[in-house]
Parts: structure tokens; C-alpha cells; sequence
């Protein structure tokens, strides 16, 4: 496994497809800050409910403001990142070795997983950096310990983000193809992000809803009382989510034929 | 006896309807270059894949370095090293890059890379990126990736198609370097026979998934070996005149045909002894069955190899 990790680690810091991501979620926080600023100047007021990030303390929450477009540039990035070694054929190399393919799976989640950590806190700090200088640090209403409301909202946004990481990488598997695995990444992307809250309007369904990560990061306010008490059940739909995906995953890609 | 690398068992495929793979059997032991020759679609690369463990064995079974069981046989494939159809390289990395990237795989050092890159001629491709190789080059590369583990048996799927004419010798100098400076025992595959008989010491014959013919090197030249043919109205005459001439490896195909496999360049010679002899003689000549045409003639000739 920490072989294949290795293996990884090379092809990931000489792609572009890193750099690309990465470029995107540095840009991201600046374009908003200046953009943030632009509208103050033109007389808006920032309201939190609504702009989400209005100073740098609630720059803890750029995963909530941005929560589409991470989603979009990661499922890009897994379709390319899994779907290529397939269509060069250089999954062979590593199986063909006699490696594991649970433990190929593993390691294919686990790098997709620690590029969107990486990638989701250089956007958290940039957000937190570039709103505290233009708009001050400020506070987060209602909470008197930051440090540990920040620690758990940053980690329950993330755990969010990673469900998604791991069904794109479980599309990314059984697609096996760059365009098909994109196609399928973006269409869950978008049902999941509108099609629970119709359950809503139905009396034995609502529950439904709430079964998928995305209603969570698309409808909460991390930084509403109401919302952070909810704070257990988006972690236990997370973890749930990671599970299902996870087994689904790895049983498939163990009974799947390489071409 | 030489050990046994890999022993297939009665081992089919079957994709719906169709039986790409038909009770194959086939035992390579080291030291063999046993190319597997057969037209697109007849089981080749169905068969390096499973092998590989890349797909899965419908019947039969496959027995590697002594190993049957799926744990057994995943630790005999870390002394493999496999280039089945096209090269599997990573387009946007350098060779040396590429290199690294399957040494992190099989788990070993990247100490073997500058003499891989050396013994395949890629020493000075520095940070030219793969996707910029000629094909001739992403072969060569292909096979050092499979070295960097240092296997002891390689399967090579197709390693010369797409070469030109100094790309399939080169290639040919490399399989055969391997084999003599580093012992390895060689599967590789080909529709071209002719090809294959310059290097391969045994072959099979893979036709519409099922092996047709097993044979050695020895063999398969005797099978094809050039021969003067002639032809008689009178045979027992022009035995009798060959035995005179202390001809002996001769056969006598049918009531008007002798193949003769020896004195092939005195021809004119032994036409005129059967002449002066008075045997009367209306064809006499050099011939050799080509090698597409034997495996034509095995496969039915229907089939384009």
C-alpha cells in the first residue's frame, strides 16, 4: 500500500492536474475577497446568511461558500486521475506486479483524498487571510470558543466534501473511462444537490433528504445554532455515505475484467 | 529437468456467447522463449491478461513458479513483468520518471534505472516526455519498466508491431540479450510467425482460442525446411538412382513425388545423373514451405496471418 502511495505521490507532483486544482482553490478565495470588497465599495452590506464569508472569521467557511465548485474541480480531477490509467492501460503495471487491487482502490482514495485536504485548506487559510485584511477578523455571532467550533466545522465540511471524493472515485472505478466517469461525477453532483430537497414536499419521504451530503452542504448555515447541532448527524451521513461507496467500490473493481 | 514458470491447465474464457479461450494448455519452463502465435482475435492476449491475474479464469487453472492458490500466485507475479498490447506508459512523464513510478510499484529501489535506461537505449531522451517517443522508443521503455522488478519471466504481447524494419531487430537483440545476460524465460506473442521463428525457441499455435499445435524450434524447421522436390513418372527408377548417389534423407510423398532434404545445391547434378540414367524426369527443383504458408495450412488457410 505505501508502495502504491509512492507510486502516486510521483505521478501526481509532475501532473498538471494537481497544479490545475490547486491553482483553482488558490484564485478561488482571492477572486472573492476582491470581488467581497468591490461590492462594500459599491455600497452593499456582507450578511452572513446570505454571503456566507464576510469576515475572517467566518473564512473558516469557504467549503460552504465554494461547496459547488470544489465539488466540480474534484470530480473532474478523480475522472482524469483514475480514469487515464485505465485508458493508457497503466493499471497493469501495478497489478499486473501482483499488488492488491483493494489496495489499489485504497490508494487511489486515499491520494484523491489528501489532494482535497490539501487543497481545501489552502482555500480555508487564504479565505481566513484575505477576508481578515480587508474586512477584519471579526467574530462568528453566537460562538464564544472559535478555536473548537472552527476545528469542528472545518472537519465537518470535510468529511462532507470526502463522501463526494468517495463516490467520484467509486464512479471514477466502475466508469473506467475518462468521459463517462465525468459525465456520471457532474450528474450526481447536480441530483444530489437538487433533487433530495423535493422530498420535502412530501409527507413520507422527508427523511430522505437528509440521507445525502450535499443537502447538508447546499442548504445548512454553519454558522446558524440550528445548524451546528446537526453537526453529528452530517458527520454519521458522511461516514455512511464513505462506507457504502468504499464496499461498493472495491467489490466491483475486485470482479472487474482489465483490458 | 528445467523447472516449470508457468503451467496452464485446461483454461477457457468465456465472454457471453463466445469462447475466446477453449481449454488451453500450454507449460513454459525457464529458460524457453515460447511465442504463442496466432491471428487478431484468436486468445493471445485473452491469455497473457489471465496469466497477469488482469481478468478472470472461467475453467481450468493456471500454476506459476510452483504456485496455485490466489495469494500463491499473486506473490509469483511480483517476479513477472508483463507489456501486454500497447505500451502502458504515463504520457506526460519523462522515461527516467516513468521508470520510478513502476519501481514504487513493485516496491524496489530506483538504483537499476540509469543501466535500464542504457541497455534499452534511452540513456539520452533526458526530460523529453514519453508522449513525444517514437514507438520504437515506448516499446524499448515499456520493456525496461517491466525489468525495473527484475523478473524472471516476461511476457511480451505483440513487442514488434508497428516497428520498422530496424525497430523489429533491435527489438529482436533485446528479447535475446535478456535471455542470455539475464536468464529470463520469455512468453511472447506475434501474428507474424516469421517473425517469431528468429527468436523463439518453442511455439503454440492459438487458433480461435484453442492451441492447434505445440512444437519446438527443431521442429518447426523440420517442418519447414527447404528440400528439392521432384517429380517422376517412374519413382521406384529414381530411388534406386538416389541410393547410387548416396542420397538418404529423402521421402517419397506419393506415386509420382520425392521431397529430398539434402545436396540441396547440386540440383543440377543429381537432374543429371536421373537423366543419363534414363529416369524421365518433368519437374525438379528447390522449394521451401514459408512459414505463413505452415501456419495457414494449420489454421485452414482461411485466416490472415
Amino acid at each position: 500500500m505505501l508502495n502504491l502511495l509512492t507510486a502516486e505521490r510521483i505521478k501526481l507532483l509532475r501532473s498538471k492536474k494537481l497544479w490545475i486544482v490547486i491553482s483553482i482553490l488558490i484564485l478561488l478565495p482571492i477572486y472573492q475577497v476582491v470581488n467581497s470588497k468591490i461590492s462594500v465599495n459599491y455600497g452593499s452590506d456582507l450578511v452572513q446568511a446570505k454571503d456566507t464569508v464576510i469576515n475572517g472569521a467566518t473564512g473558516i467557511l469557504m467549503m460552504e461558500k465554494n461547496g459547488f465548485t470544489i465539488l466540480f474541480v474534484i470530480c473532474a480531477f478523480i475522472s482524469f486521475f483514475i480514469g487515464e490509467e485505465f485508458q493508457n492501460g497503466t493499471i497493469r503495471n501495478a497489478l499486473s506486479l501482483g499488488r492488491s487491487r483493494t489496495h489499489y482502490y485504497l490508494s487511489k482514495l486515499v491520494t484523491a483524498s489528501l489532494l482535497s485536504l490539501v487543497g481545501v485548506i489552502i482555500m480555508t487559510i487564504l479565505g481566513v487571510i484575505g477576508f481578515s485584511v480587508v474586512f477584519g477578523f471579526g467574530e462568528v455571532a453566537g460562538i464564544t470558543n472559535y478555536l473548537s467550533y472552527a476545528t469542528k466545522t472545518f472537519g465537518t465540511l470535510y468529511l462532507l466534501i470526502l463522501a463526494n471524493v468517495s463516490i467520484y472515485v467509486m464512479i471514477g472505478f466502475l466508469t473506467k473511462n475518462i468521459g463517462i466517469s465525468l459525465v456520471w461525477s457532474f450528474l450526481y453532483t447536480i441530483m444530489t444537490a437538487f433533487v433530495p430537497p423535493v422530498f420535502l414536499q412530501t409527507e413520507h419521504f422527508k427523511h430522505v433528504t437528509f440521507w445525502f451530503t450535499e443537502t447538508f452542504l447546499n442548504y445548512s448555515d454553519f454558522a446558524s445554532p440550528v445548524d451546528i447541532a446537526r453537526f453529528p448527524e452530517m458527520v454519521l451521513v458522511s461516514i455512511i455515505t464513505i462506507m457504502l461507496s468504499l464496499g461498493l467500490g472495491i467489490l466491483f473493481f475486485n470482479r472487474t475484467d482489465i483490458k | 529437468m528445467s523447472e516449470t514458470i508457468l503451467k496452464a491447465t485446461n483454461v477457457s474464457k468465456i465472454y457471453g456467447q463466445h469462447k475466446a479461450l477453449d481449454k488451453v494448455s500450454i507449460e513454459i519452463k525457464r529458460g524457453m522463449i515460447y511465442g504463442l502465435i496466432g491471428e487478431n482475435g484468436a486468445g493471445k492476449s485473452t491469455f497473457m491478461r489471465m496469466v497477469m491475474g488482469l481478468i478472470k479464469i472461467d475453467e481450468g487453472n493456471i500454476e506459476l513458479f510452483g504456485e496455485t492458490g490466489s495469494r500463491g500466485l499473486q506473490q509469483a507475479r511480483r517476479k513477472m513483468g508483463q507489456s501486454i498490447e500497447t505500451p502502458a506508459l504515463y504520457p506526460e512523464l519523462t522515461a527516467r520518471e516513468n521508470l520510478q513510478v513502476q519501481a514504487a510499484n513493485g516496491g524496489v529501489s530506483n538504483r537499476e534505472i540509469d543501466d535500464l535506461l542504457r541497455l534499452m537505449n534511452l540513456s539520452h531522451t533526458g526530460k523529453k516526455k514519453t508522449k513525444n517517443f517514437s514507438l520504437g522508443m515506448r516499446q524499448r521503455l515499456a520493456i525496461a519498466s517491466t525489468l525495473i522488478t527484475n523478473p524472471e519471466l516476461l511476457i511480451l504481447d505483440e513487442p514488434i508491431n508497428g516497428l520498422d524494419p530496424s525497430g523489429i531487430v533491435e527489438m529482436r537483440e533485446i528479447i535475446q540479450r535478456l535471455v542470455t545476460e539475464r536468464g529470463i524465460t520469455v512468453l511472447l506473442s506475434s501474428h507474424i510467425l516469421d517473425e517469431l521463428s528468429q527468436i523463439a525457441t518453442h511455439y503454440g499455435i492459438l487458433h480461435n482460442g484453442k492451441i492447434i499445435n505445440e512444437l519446438s524450434k527443431e521442429e518447426l524447421a523440420r517442418e519447414t525446411r527447404q528440400y528439392i522436390e521432384l517429380e517422376t513418372t517412374e519413382v521406384q527408377k529414381t530411388v534406386v538412382v538416389l541410393d547410387e548417389l548416396g542420397i538418404k534423407d529423402y521421402v517419397v510423398v506419393n506415386s509420382s513425388e520425392i521431397n529430398i532434404f539434402e545436396k540441396l545445391d547440386d540440383v543440377a547434378a543429381i537432374n543429371r545423373t536421373l537423366v543419363l540414367a534414363g529416369v524421365n524426369i518433368s519437374r525438379i527443383g528447390t522449394t521451401r514451405q514459408k512459414l505463413e504458408d505452415y501456419f495457414l495450412q494449420l489454421t485452414g488457410g482461411n485466416t490472415h496471418a
